[in-house]
């Protein structure tokens, strides 16, 4: 008789996935005919690929040693989150997948496709290219276009038709993921105390490695167990913060903020809330229901436009959650939030609201972010900015 | 090394920079809006709606030249740029944050045009520049061209030019001119035609002129393509040039060996490389660089052509086919080896130049090189490295 689960016992099931895709991976993949199909942060419609009968599967979760097998073919002067990406296809991490979708939103990705085609080929590659103006009418057009691109380049692969209903099928298994995330987030945001930072992202980042159904079944049984404990104390969490950033790397940094007593209440990281913050339109034809999707998201520096203001988009997430101040986490050399952030730390103190910057790489140790992070705390706890 | 004489027609290109940087001053006085453009934006469409044309990339370029860029950089840092960040914006940003200005100060925009078919930096540029100066920004979105153009790729951009047409007819209020758009598209046509002319002149050996001497005679083609001054500069430069061929005036005169070089060139350092070249008997007679402004636009549709001239170029393209392309012009150049530049500064050049340095050396047979530096930034600039490494590449080659 399998033992009874606890909140703990969901919890380190999902770490482990987080900790070990590639187990995660091998798990799914032996005796089983399902094709696997990566991606590379951000914003690939992975509907898309479920409904083709895939698995689809974020290149999520990082094995930092793996960026030095990447050295031979990219300058070490980039992104360390591709080169750990890449690193990890060269050491034979990502094996068992049968294909990768590469999206367009930075000049390191724009340029790594290329490269990956030549050095570690999958039998399904593709450079999904985005809109990057998100303003104009011509961009949801063109958007749409897209997604009709990579989804007859699917069909081809798969050697199967998506039609309509199964898309449709796939939205509401990836809405209903979603919205049972944000309760999950929601319960976080009360009780960090009992579902800390470490836990609900790396949920997050569980629901890019396994699939849908599986995860929200595991999700929905956890909210159980937290709803039925949610009465029991008070967090003693006492400051409570919005991050911004791409990716929440190191996984290490949210185990700080978890000891720090600081509670993340959104954030806008691609893999993070910003990953669940908002569905799919349940009506009208799919394909522009996924690009009314996209362009609804939460802003982030890869895409330009009004409609993308990222300091309001900020400065109400401050307010909505009533957050005690932002801190950037920032990976080293990326270009796209450098060139926004000088602006946005400005906008934002200007606007009273306390912010704080990390520079961190794939592999950042906890001794140099520890020190940084407390002192932001410490600064917060005491209602000063920095 | 004898240098060979110095170009008359330098004096008219001195004269005639002088004069657009006046005009450029001058515009707002007169009510001209100024308009910052980036180097690969149908620029045809912006002189035909009656706007100024200036280019931020080439102000960075200039910085560079004057070895100034620590300077203004160091004031973008001190803002929160890192110096990571792509050279030329460093000097565009630190020069509004800076008390120096090594070359004038940077000409304040009315409005923003950017394509990011060079680059994503060039995007996150120019919004920054349109948060801090206050004014609209026009994005050409430009997806990144792996194989042959889709469809849909096609129709994006020309609505996107539709689009663009719509923001000037809105700023201007005036109707756009389509009769204006063919004369400048004719101007730069020809002046198009003439650039390509004179950079084949390099495949002559001894040659009269190379990549070198391209970088330091780039700024009409690529800020004045449109205009008279462009087609007046570069015809008196070829008539100068095949006056050298008469009299038997080279590069380097004793040349041995012809190069191809990838991809900006390293602006603060341009002579110290034409020198040390020379120094070795070779000369860079081909790069895909120099040849980013070599089109050729069909006036019976003008909207479509501009798209497929500004968007299919090298530098939006995917990785097989920038490889084959380099791999042709080495050929049809008659190179005797290759240098590859790893510029921090722009990573659509850069990255993916290990592999391709590998790809090119099996498919050509031909000794390379590939040295690591900043376009503009000296302080990345590791003579000692760059000199040892180039010293092995011509034992190579000889």
């Amino acid at each position: 008789m399998p033992a009874r689960k606890t909140i703990k016992s969901i919890c380190e099931e999902f770490s482990k996935i987080v900790a070990d895709p590639v187990r995660q991976i091998k798990r799914l993949k032996p005796g089983r005919t399902v094709r696997i199909i990566g991606w590379l942060p951000t914003d690939v419609p992975e509907e898309l690929i479920h409904a083709a009968g895939a698995l689809p599967i974020g290149i999520v979760a990082l094995n930092a040693p793996a960026v030095a097998s990447s050295a031979p073919h990219l300058q070490g002067w980039s992104c360390s989150l591709i080169r750990c990406a890449l690193g990890m296809a060269l050491n034979g991490s990502l094996d068992l997948l049968n294909g990768l979708i590469i999206p367009l939103t930075c000049d390191t990705t724009r340029m790594v496709t290329g490269i990956w085609k030549h050095v570690k080929p999958f039998v399904f590659m593709d450079n999904y290219l985005l809109p990057r103006q998100i303003d104009r009418p011509s961009a949801k057009r063109y958007l749409i276009g897209e997604m009709g691109r990579l989804k007859a380049r699917l069909e081809q692969f798969m050697d199967r038709t998506i039609t309509a209903s199964d898309l449709y099928a796939s939205i509401l298994l990836y809405n209903q993921n979603r919205s049972m995330m944000r309760k999950l987030f929601v319960m976080h945001n009360r009780r960090p105390d009992i579902l800390g930072n470490r836990d609900v992202y790396n949920i997050i980042k569980a629901s890019m490695l396994m699939p849908k159904e599986l995860h929200t079944s595991m999700v929905a049984e956890l909210l159980r167990l937290l709803e039925e404990k949610a009465g029991e104390n008070k967090s003693d969490y006492t400051v409570r913060l919005i991050l911004s950033g791409k990716v929440w790397e190191p996984p290490v940094m949210m185990d700080v903020l978890d000891q720090a007593g600081m509670v993340s209440v959104g954030d806008d990281f691609c893999t993070g809330y910003r990953y669940i913050a908002n569905d799919v339109p349940e009506t009208g034809e799919p394909l522009t229901s996924l690009a009314e999707r996209q362009f609804k998201r939460l802003p982030i520096a890869a895409f330009a436009g009004k409609s993308g203001d990222r300091i309001n988009s900020l400065i109400n997430m401050v307010k909505e959650n009533r957050a005690d101040g932002i801190l950037f986490v920032h990976l080293k050399f990326c270009e796209n939030e450098n060139f926004d952030y000088p602006m946005l730390r400005d906008g934002l103190s200007s606007a009273g609201v306390p912010n704080f910057r990390v520079e961190t790489e794939v592999g950042t140790r906890v001794g140099e972010l520890f020190p940084q992070i407390m002192s932001f705390a410490k600064a917060l706890s005491k209602g000063e900015g920095l | 090394m004898a240098e060979s004489p110095s170009f008359k027609t330098d004096i008219l290109l001195k004269r005639l920079m002088t004069q657009y940087f006046e005009q450029g001053y001058a515009a707002r006085e007169k009510g001209i809006p100024v308009a910052w453009v980036t180097a690969a934006f149908p620029v045809e469409i912006i002189y035909a709606a009656g706007l100024f044309p200036y280019y931020p990339e080439n102000f960075g370029a200039r910085v560079a030249t004057k070895k100034a860029v620590a300077r203004l950089s160091a004031a973008a840092e001190a803002r929160g740029y890192f110096s990571g960040l792509c050279s030329y914006a460093r000097c565009a940003i630190g020069d509004v944050y800076s008390n120096e200005h090594p070359i004038g100060g940077i000409l304040k925009p009315d409005l923003l045009f950017c394509s990011n078919a060079q680059c994503c930096s060039l995007q996150k540029w120019f919004e920054s520049a349109s948060r801090y100066y206050q004014v609209p920004v026009f994005l050409l979105d430009t997806p990144l061209i792996e194989n042959t153009p889709t469809t849909w790729i096609k129709q994006y951009l020309v609505e996107q030019l539709y689009e663009l047409l719509d923001f000037l007819e809105v700023y201007t209020g005036n109707s756009f001119d389509f009769d204006r758009l063919a004369e400048v598209i004719s101007l730069s046509n020809e002046a198009c035609r003439l650039w390509n002319e004179i950079l084949d002149m390099s495949a002559l050996k001894p040659a009269p002129f190379g990549f070198f001497d391209a970088c330091f005679r780039l700024t009409p083609i690529v800020a004045w393509r449109g205009t008279k001054e462009a087609i007046y500069y570069y015809r008196e430069l070829k008539n100068e040039l095949e006056e050298r061929l008469e009299k038997k005036i080279y590069v380097v005169p004793d040349e041995q060996y012809k190069l191809y070089f990838d991809h900006i060139p390293v602006w603060p350092r341009l002579r110290w490389f034409s020198n040390l070249f020379a120094e070795k008997k070779a000369l860079v007679v081909a790069s895909q660089y120099t040849r980013s402004w070599v089109w050729r636009f069909d006036l019976d549709r003008p909207l479509e052509s501009l798209v497929k001239n500004y968007t299919e170029g090298f530098i939006n393209r995917g990785f097989e086919y920038r490889v084959q392309q380099i791999a042709d012009m080495m050929e049809d150049f008659n190179v005797d080896g290759f240098v590859l530049f790893s510029n921090r500064s722009c990573k659509p050049s850069a990255l993916g130049l290990y592999d391709e340095y590998r790809i090119l050396s099996r498919r050509t047979g031909l000794p390379g090189v590939i040295f690591e530096a900043d376009m503009s930034d000296e302080r990345y600039f590791c003579e000692e490295d760059i000199k040892g490494r180039l010293d092995e590449f011509f034992n190579q080659l000889s």
